[in-house]
């Protein structure tokens, strides 16, 4: 019963088969450097992928019109992992073995990203992250292939523990979202501040899967212990869901919230934002006064018509990170490239900064501030009287960051 | 727990529950006549929440008004895909098997998925609460959102509505009958492919409206519809497969349910509606409201 | 049903041909550098799948009963390989021989109570425990890891793409013998009998549900080795893979290849992966529109052939069944 279809149909696969083959092994050129961008095109990340691909693009532009590096052109090729760690790391499998990409670059999301570099660790090629920032990243999931040019989970949580210790409120409530980043930070937070204000009070950690959006059910549960101040661990879409539906549940008379207040998330949330808030942002271009800065806001502006969200700005230094690391190296190849990584020097928009050799995390800090309505931009609100919290005051020493290592597996 | 707390977390979860109910009974409704169990009714309403985010772009509007002609105007039209969908696809599946059936449903949540995919991108969306709406309403010092009051009224309204609809009027009847007699009710003389036909589109209308309302609500994204269509089953399944009062104590449970056990449980609470739906379905598969299947 | 005839010595020659290309295609796809790792990867997970949805045929084509919660059995298999590999530093054998025992566990609990169920209301049961598993392996963040699954589970230093490309073959022809066995004996006589009239089985005095949970056992046993040996293959266990979007997977495999052969859904599977990559391949947007594709595909399946590619092949050509 089972003879002839078997015959027919493994013919056909195996035509079928072999055609997909010299589709598939006709696409590579020799003479160009692909970059594989793991991103994280839908979802909650959307706003965010825009802003990457714009810094991503402007860089690579720029690159090659001035023609390129060792005479090859840099290409971006972009999947969507759907904020998803599995399928992330399926096309970063992919992306190294099909599309024969040398370098990737990281996702917006800190479980695609810790998936993502076991994968790059496996076959020998550089990643970097600019925007998802898991501390583990550094530490228990360290590997030399990748480097980190956005402030980790714990830069933050600590410099918000820092930020947050001279206000005078005594009883926390914490709300995050349910995976790597939202724990990573929030533990973070809470280690510092206990730390620094040994009476401060953490009533209840309230965890929201990543990208629930209705909050009904868990804004009344953070609010039933009564909190003096909340520290919220949500980004994006999350973030400014979380924002709207706080503000009618009187969650702002009653305490106020801190969290990340990049441009995107400002923009979404547009008049709904409050005003006085006290938040933190990983690379604002109103607060940042170096001239590379100045020069990069404007061609940006010119180009795209709007202002550079701190995810276009990062993307852009991981990439001046990376092709420096390359000139350094005199080689396009990952496996030379990545010893020179360690002590790399690098000249980013946010001023001079180096990659440390211990962890490969760049000294990129936060820069904390105040919400507040800015004549100059009428459709967000920013941040004012910025201040820097400096990484070298906030990152993990080199003993701690070894000992983490070790505990590897 | 003080008790003015209590009452607050009660209306809270009963208003996450009548949203629930508003696209449950849908479901439940579709299933008691037509027998198909419709997984891709959680993509009719998240096509509802789209379709509403855009024509609210259009309407540019903060007014009630606005947001008034948005439930007018979309749940008809969710309905008119129903009425497109049923004609030429469920149709010709009623006598088949239930597998094939719910496959059938399946590849409709595959397709219809990805257009909304292709047509609205990735990124999440949310429409503008009416500025009426946009406040808050003090109960015992604590505010309440007067959007979920809002719902909170128009969920009852519904299931008024429905019950009005199948108790006191023909149609009513002749649907019912079709859940009870479907053989007889065709040697009857009356005409059965309507009654399922209108039947799907009102289900679809349901859809439709708690897309227009949950827009209003939170964000919108590409997933909710697969997240939405297994909380549905499990009211549906809680309450009765095809009892539209059973859809309502389901969602009620559920609702209440899921607000009561964050406090004490925290992450552990969503694990609730599936435990409640795996015991309700090993004790008594027919649901609290239902009956033994014939 | 097929004992020596002259068919079934046609089927074991196909068979062994197509083993036979299959063991030696990794050294044709060596020679072709990187793509050809790729496809080697392809091809174990092919075969995993392949592996995952004749496990589901066991109870969807052979036993007559749809579980739309299969996929945990899948994920338990692929937890207890991350797990056992990860945080107990089990060598693989082990884990992977864990794998289908802890899923067999898992299957006998849930497949108590759901043979109790008839129809729709076991389908809708095991829907319910297969979300259930899934809730609770997203939520216990400390143990599982929850939302983040467990990433970089160790791969011994023998096994590159190559080697465990073959080993994941041989384990995928051990269990096509087996499952192959138990279809054709008194036991899977008696699962077809239940099928096809439940109430002559009882009357023949077959146990209906003693039978049925042993079945639904065994295929749970054979989804967690599939879910184990994927585990190994990515390296990582995700929560997706106990949601029920996941059951549907074999189940359009069974479909689309046909339900009511022993081969039907691996070579379903097999085509669904391959048509997917390959659109891929051919054009990059096509991954946009993939689900569509899938969904009409199976549209065109429900509505016109419903045995499936088999049964449209036998019908075409008119095949008398044996």
């Amino acid at each position: 019963m089972e003879q002839g279809k078997f015959r027919v149909l493994l013919a056909l696969v195996l035509i079928v088969f072999s055609a997909t083959l010299v589709v598939s092994s006709n696409a590579s050129a020799a003479d160009v450097i692909k970059l594989g961008f793991i991103a994280d095109v839908s979802g909650i990340g959307a706003p965010f992928y825009k802003s990457q691909k714009a810094g991503l693009d402007m860089f690579i532009e720029e690159i090659n019109a001035a023609g390129g590096i060792k005479g090859k052109k840099l290409e971006l090729v972009v999947r969507d992992s759907q904020l998803k760690p599995d399928i992330g790391a399926n096309q970063a499998r992919e992306l190294i073995l099909s599309e024969k990409c040398e370098f990737l670059i990281g996702p917006t999301s800190s479980a695609v990203a810790l998936a993502a570099t076991k994968v790059a660790k496996e076959f020998k090629k550089i990643i970097f992250f600019h925007t998802s920032n898991a501390e583990a990243l550094t530490t228990t999931a360290f590997q030399p292939y990748m480097f980190q040019v956005v402030p980790n989970t714990g830069i933050e949580g600590r410099g918000m523990a820092v930020v947050l210790s001279k206000k005078p409120f005594k009883k926390y409530s914490l709300i995050g979202p349910d995976y790597a980043y939202g724990h990573d930070q929030l533990n973070s937070f809470k280690s510092e501040m206990a730390k620094r204000r040994p009476d401060v009070e953490i009533l209840d950690t309230v965890w929201v899967k990543l990208g629930e959006s209705n909050f009904s059910t868990f804004i009344p549960t953070l609010m039933a212990k009564k909190p003096e101040a909340i520290d919220a661990a949500f980004w994006g879409s999350q973030l400014s869901a979380f924002i709207k539906q706080a503000k009618p549940y009187g969650v702002f008379k009653d305490a106020p919230v801190s969290s990340l207040f990049d441009l995107d998330m400002l923009r979404s949330t547009g008049s709904d934002m409050p005003e006085g808030l006290t938040g933190y942002a990983r690379a604002p271009f109103y607060a940042i006064d170096t001239p590379q800065m100045k020069e990069f806001v404007k061609k940006y502006y010119d180009k795209n018509k709007e202002w550079p969200a701190d995810w276009a700005i990062m993307a852009y230094d991981g990439m001046i990170a990376l092709t420096e690391a390359m000139k350094k190296a005199d080689s396009t190849e990952s496996e030379k490239v990545v010893d020179v990584l360690g002590g790399l020097k690098f000249n980013s928009l946010r001023g001079e900064r180096y990659i440390r050799a211990e962890d490969h995390m760049a000294n990129v800090g936060i820069y904390s501030g105040v919400t507040t309505k800015s004549p100059d931009y009428k459709e967000f609100l920013i941040m004012k009287d910025v201040q820097a919290v400096p990484a070298e005051e906030v990152w993990l020493s080199v003993e701690e960051v070894q000992k983490r290592q070790s505990e590897q597996k | 727990m003080t008790w003015q707390l209590f009452v607050f977390m009660l209306i809270n979860g009963l208003c996450q529950g009548m949203l629930l109910f508003i696209i449950a009974s849908g479901l439940s409704l579709v299933f008691g006549v037509l027998r198909v169990i419709n997984f891709a009714h959680g993509s009719l309403y998240m096509i509802g929440a789209f379709l509403a985010y855009s024509l609210s772009t259009i309407l540019a509007g903060e007014s009630l008004m606005g947001f008034l002609i948005l439930l007018m105007i979309v749940p008809p039209a969710i309905a008119i895909i129903g009425f497109v969908l049923e004609v030429s696809l469920f149709r010709r599946v009623y006598r088949q098997e239930h597998l094939l059936q719910l496959l059938l449903t399946y590849a409709l949540v595959l397709i219809l998925d990805d257009l909304v995919r292709v047509i609205w991108g990735g990124e999440p969306r949310s429409v503008t609460r009416p500025d009426l709406l946009a406040g808050s309403v003090n109960i015992f010092g604590m505010a309440l959102p007067s959007y979920n009051v809002f719902i909170l009224i128009v969920g009852p309204l519904i299931a008024f509505g429905l019950w009005f609809l199948l108790y006191r009027t023909r149609t009513g009847n002749i649907i019912r009958a079709a859940v009870s007699y479907p053989d007889t009710l065709g040697a009857l003389g009356v005409n059965v492919s309507w009654v399922m036909t209108s039947t799907f589109m009102l289900g679809c209308w349901l859809a439709g409206f708690g897309g227009v309302l949950t827009a209003g609500l939170s964000n919108i994204d590409l997933g909710m519809g697969m997240q939405t269509i297994i909380e549905c089953f499990a009211v549906v399944v809680i309450g009765g497969l095809g009892s539209v009062g059973g859809a309502l104590l389901g969602s009620l449970i559920i609702g209440t349910g899921l607000t009561f056990f964050q406090l004490p449980f925290g992450r552990w609470a969503l694990v609730f509606p599936y435990a409640l739906m795996a015991l309700v379905l090993v004790v008594r598969p027919w649901g609290f409201f239902g009956k033994p299947e014939r | 049903m097929d004992d020596m005839t002259s068919s079934s010595r046609a089927g074991w020659i196909t068979g062994i041909t197509v083993t036979v290309v299959l063991f030696i295609l990794p050294i044709f796809l060596g020679q072709l550098g990187k793509t050809g790792e790729y496809w080697i990867w392809v091809c174990t997970e092919m075969i995993i799948m392949a592996l995952f949805a004749m496990s589901l045929n066991l109870i969807l084509g052979f036993g007559g009963m749809v579980s739309f919660g299969h996929a945990a059995f899948f994920g338990v298999g692929a937890y207890t390989v991350a797990l056992l590999m990860k945080k107990a530093d089990f060598p693989l054998y082990l884990a992977l021989a864990a794998a289908p025992l802890v899923a067999a566990i898992a299957a006998a609990i849930v497949g108590w109570f759901c043979v109790r169920l008839l129809g729709l209301y076991f389908s809708i049961l095991t829907l319910a425990f297969g979300q259930l598993l899934y809730m609770i392996v997203f939520q216990w963040y400390t143990f599982t890891g929850g939302d983040d699954g467990l990433h970089g589970v160790p791969r011994p230093e023998i096994l590159g793409p190559v080697n465990y490309y073959w080993l994941c073959l041989i384990l995928f022809v051990i269990c096509f013998l087996i499952i192959r066995m138990i279809v054709n004996s008194s036991f899977g006589l008696s699962i077809k009998t239940i099928r096809e009239n439940m109430e002559r089985a009882k009357f023949i005095g077959i146990n209906v549900r003693r039978y049925q949970l042993l079945n639904f056992i065994i295929a749970g046993a054979f989804a967690g080795l599939a879910g184990g040996m994927l585990c190994e293959l990515n390296r990582f266990a995700q929560t997706e893979f106990l949601h029920w979007s996941k059951s549907a997977e074999p189940i359009l495999a069974s479909l689309v290849g046909g339900m009511y052969s022993l081969a039907g859904p691996a070579i379903g599977s097999s085509v669904l992966i391959f048509l997917k990559i390959f659109l891929q391949q051919v054009h990059r947007s096509m991954v946009e529109v993939w689900a569509i594709v899938l969904g009409v595909l199976l549209l065109v399946v429900v509505l016109f052939a419903p045995q499936g590619l088999v049964g449209l092949y036998q019908n075409i050509f008119k095949k008398s069944q044996s």
